[in-house]
């Protein structure tokens, strides 16, 4: 627990794509000997691959035209509001 | 992608409706999904995805065409969320925080860290238990997430969509993803 939080910080910004090349090797070397934080980015990781999973969630066949049918009419004339 | 619906764009702000049916077409799937991670209800996602295409559609002039469609739409459709969880809101529900906590909730209190027996997760789609871990996080967890994992939007397209600083979007990203890491790490 004590070493590691700059490094989750690290694990963080890889996950994130925001990590620089020099702490992702700091990061890789602190992962070859430290089992704590090994098995915490890999936690990480299979978090994110669970969360990226395709979603089952699809739009219905008649979406498009439901959203359609409720658009203003086309516009025929200009509407002032005010 | 992007180069034709602006495209698109251009031809809806001319006055060519038929031109949006092609953008809800190519956005459809991502927007009901977005909405749908946040407010777990399917049905509820459906209606505020229908609702946020309309109103990208009446607002479609103030558009900026510099800036990329699918942050505008996404910041559309997680702004109805929010109102949507917001009036919702029934006097007593698990994830109210509790008071004088830093992000606890009553979820937390019932300790759903716990692993679940297995036989429960057996039974349940794997989909449905990701997604009610995702609902079991305060809502400002929830709204970037959702944005992070459906379209892989960076840090920065983030903070656009949801007019965040930076440094917010890092550190609720990195919370979020810290408790569902607990959550589900003994799936």
């Amino acid at each position: 627990m004590s070493c590691s939080k700059r490094y989750i910080e690290l694990m963080h910004k890889y996950l994130d794509h925001e990590i620089l090349k020099d702490e992702e090797d700091e990061l890789k070397q602190h992962l070859m000997q430290c089992k704590s934080c090994q098995s915490h980015f890999h936690e990480l990781k299979r978090t994110e691959a669970l969360l990226e999973s395709p979603s089952h969630v699809q739009a219905p066949d008649d979406f498009v035209q439901q959203v359609m049918n409720k658009l203003p009419r086309e516009k025929k004339s200009v509407s002032y509001r005010k | 992608m992007e180069t034709i619906i602006k495209q698109k764009i251009r031809q809806v702000k001319k006055g060519d409706q038929s031109a949006f049916e092609d953008i809800v077409n190519f956005y459809q799937n991502k927007v009901i999904q977005i909405c749908y991670r946040m407010l777990g209800n399917l049905h509820e996602a459906e209606d505020i995805a229908q609702e946020a295409f309309v109103r990208a559609y009446t607002n479609i002039h103030s558009f900026d065409e510099k800036r990329k469609f699918s942050t505008w739409l996404y910041r559309i459709a997680t702004n109805l969320s929010i109102d949507r969880i917001r009036k919702k809101k029934p006097d007593y529900y698990l994830d109210a925080e509790v008071k004088g906590t830093e992000g606890l909730t009553m979820y937390s209190q019932l300790s759903m860290d716990e692993p679940l027996p297995e036989e429960k997760v057996e039974s349940m789609e794997l989909n449905d238990y990701i997604q009610k871990q995702i609902l079991s996080l305060p809502e400002k967890y929830r709204s970037v997430i959702s944005l992070r994992y459906v379209d892989d939007l960076s840090l920065q397209e983030i903070s656009e969509a949801l007019e965040m600083p930076m440094g917010t979007v890092k550190t609720r990203i990195h919370r979020g993803r810290e408790a569902l890491r607990k959550k589900l790490r003994d799936l």
